[in-house]
């Protein structure tokens, strides 16, 4: 119980929210709203889950919006030039590893702080984009959008992946031996060496897969629209790792799970539609948000100061 | 390297005109320079395509060249050469205000005559600004747009880009007194931002739905708004009962314009832009047009408004089904 109080703690603000929503507007609980509501922040999941492991490991990742508007375009174009989604699903993850493989090998291979580095690469991806594009939408062909299948089926079925992407990591991260080196990377990179794994190759590879992640996510962001923005990632980073610091990973490493990030991610996206329903000014939205944040944080460190003392 | 080949060109051109009477004329022909923002974009193409119809009809030369992006140094460069080209007219889309001036009062220095269109530079540094829509006319084509697809009654909601930024506060206010003066049965009951991203806004339209189930019309006036919106009403099964209304390029509305999801997409003519820019710098060169003169004749589109230094382009032009097609941009 003490153990997971970050995370209950969490659910039970979300919780919390929820049953204020059944109360003071009940509107907010129609099926059709929340399924296509949930199906918008099922990319944003998968981000967050891979957030969550490079955060555990003692590194961050900004560039992660970049990379999503670089893999969804390069998707988008892809598919616009006819190619089934079945090819382009791995492509649009093989770029997201390529992008994240870069990351991983200026960080990992050459010492730099992952914080400067996906800065420089979160710039250098966007300005290109915007070069290339203009800001131009890629208009997608038919049979793009939900993969082709009716609107429900298709919203439940990225949904569903998404729950799924979340469970299995989860688990593995927790269970597997890789899951654990995670962590030993982050507590302490030196006791891990001592214990036999390599905390620059197990670095290399989180972000990696970080970027595979953002590559899939920008998949499931795909099949929801007949058309992608090449803006279509700006402020993905703060918001996941927003999420992940306020489900109770700990910034400095070593600690958290995805359950947590999960909790954080779904209290956060309730702000804004909660805000609809009360009408309260949009003014609020970023405030609030930004209090949630602070509370995870002062929480952490009272803990962390309770924990030495 | 293309300006080089240009002012060979244009060598050549007086040499040959030296030699026959009939080149000569030909030497003598005007010529304007017109540079867009970026020369990739869409947008400034069909601007290029009205330019080139007033420079044919002027039997003017038009020279048209630009970043590749959006690149205000770039900008000044290609000012500078067209200077050392010794062009007569130079029409510009600032990138940035202030950036561009300094290249624009040399050239005015030269003789060089020089409006802005689309983006403004400082007043001292050209002599007019051909102005594509003023706030008022933006903010009332919208809210008469919206009164008049609802026979002007019913509930609303807004979209903007930010809360805070200057040009959507100046639409907003104009859209908020046109309701309060002319449309009492209509209620705004909703303004939310959506950061520009399109996905955004879909989330903010699915929740603003949810929450009011009375709403009639959601008006985006960012751009990436219009389509979002859009797609939210389409995933609510709210065709038609919901109508989607706002300020927006052509090209990321159409599939919801033909599908009845998006009712009008405003905006100006783009090519009308490009036309009477290109007839207001010939103008200018030929002492047609001076400063002070309250209005402007600019060849088959008749004439317009002039309010201090801006020409005005009059009126926001509304894209629907009927004329969508005729527009690529």
């Amino acid at each position: 119980m003490k153990r997971h109080f970050r995370e209950l703690s969490v659910a039970g603000a979300l919780l919390a929210v929820l049953a204020a929503m059944a109360v003071f507007a009940p509107a907010f609980y129609q099926p059709q709203p929340l399924l296509s509501l949930a199906t918008r922040e099922a990319p944003t999941l998968i981000v967050a889950c891979g957030m969550a492991f490079v955060i555990i490991a003692r590194q961050i990742d900004i560039s992660v919006g970049s990379q999503f508007s670089v893999c969804g375009v390069c998707a988008g174009l892809l598919a616009a030039r006819g190619w089934p989604l079945a090819a382009v699903l791995p492509a649009s993850v093989a770029i997201g590893a390529l992008l994240g493989a870069l990351n991983g090998f200026l960080v990992a291979g050459l010492g730099l702080p992952s914080i400067v580095v996906t800065l420089a690469t979160m710039v250098t991806l966007r300005q290109g984009l915007n070069l290339v594009r203009q800001g131009e939408f890629v208009n997608l062909p038919d049979g793009v959008q939900w993969f082709g299948l009716s609107q429900t089926t298709g919203q439940w079925l990225l949904v569903g992946f998404a729950l799924l992407v979340l469970v299995v990591l989860a688990l593995a991260l927790r269970h597997l031996a890789a899951g654990r080196f995670v962590y030993a990377i982050g507590s302490d990179a030196e006791a891990a060496r001592l214990a036999g794994i390599r905390p620059q190759r197990g670095t290399f590879f989180i972000f990696v897969f970080m970027g595979a992640l953002v590559g899939l996510a920008a998949m499931l962001n795909l099949v929801q629209s007949p058309q992608v923005q090449p803006l279509t990632g700006n402020g993905l980073e703060l918001k996941v790792i927003a999420a992940v610091v306020v489900g109770g990973v700990a910034i400095s490493g070593g600690r958290g799970n995805l359950w947590g990030a999960f909790a954080g991610l779904l209290l956060l996206a309730c702000v804004a539609p909660a805000l609809i329903h009360l009408r309260i000014e949009a003014y609020w939205e970023k405030a609030i948000q930004g209090a949630i944040i602070l509370l995870a944080v002062v929480a952490d460190g009272w803990r962390s100061r309770k924990a030495k003392g | 390297m293309k300006s080089r080949l240009l002012r060979l060109a244009l060598l050549a051109g007086l040499v040959l005109g030296t030699v026959s009477g009939a080149a000569a004329a030909a030497g003598s022909k005007l010529v304007v320079a017109f540079l867009p923002k970026s020369k990739g974009n869409a947008y400034f193409i069909s601007c290029k395509a009205g330019a080139e119809k007033a420079a044919k009809e002027l039997g003017v030369e038009l020279l048209f060249d630009g970043p590749t992006d959006s690149n205000a140094a770039k900008q000044n460069e290609i000012v500078e050469n067209w200077i050392t080209l010794g062009v007569d007219v130079i029409a510009v889309a600032a990138e940035n205000r202030e950036g561009i001036s300094t290249a624009l009062r040399k050239a005015q220095k030269q003789g060089i005559k020089v409006l802005t269109y689309d983006a403004d530079a400082m007043p001292d540094a050209r002599s007019f600004f051909v102005n594509q829509a003023t706030p008022e006319g933006i903010g009332h084509a919208l809210m008469d747009e919206a009164a008049r697809l609802l026979n002007g009654e019913g509930e609303f909601a807004m979209i903007v880009a930010t809360l805070t930024a200057a040009n959507q506060r100046e639409w907003q206010k104009h859209i908020e007194a046109r309701l309060k003066d002319k449309y009492p049965k209509m209620k705004l009951v909703a303004v939310r931002p959506c950061d520009d991203l399109k996905d955004k806004a879909q989330s903010e339209a699915t929740a603003i739905m949810s929450a009011n189930p009375n709403l009639k019309l959601i008006m985006s006036i960012c751009s990436p708004g219009v389509p979002g919106a859009a797609e939210a009403v389409k995933q609510a099964g709210k065709t038609g009962k919901v109508r989607v209304i706002g300020l927006g390029l052509p090209n990321e509305n159409r599939r919801y314009v033909k599908d009845g999801v998006t009712d009008s997409v405003i905006l100006w003519k783009t090519e009308d832009l490009g036309y009477l820019t290109i007839q207001a710098g010939v103008a200018l060169a030929k002492d047609q047009l001076k400063k002070g003169a309250t209005s402007f004749k600019a060849g088959s589109l008749g004439t317009f408004e002039i309010k201090g230094d801006n020409i005005l382009l009059g009126k926001p032009f509304v894209f629907n089904k009927a004329n969508i097609d005729q527009f690529n941009f």
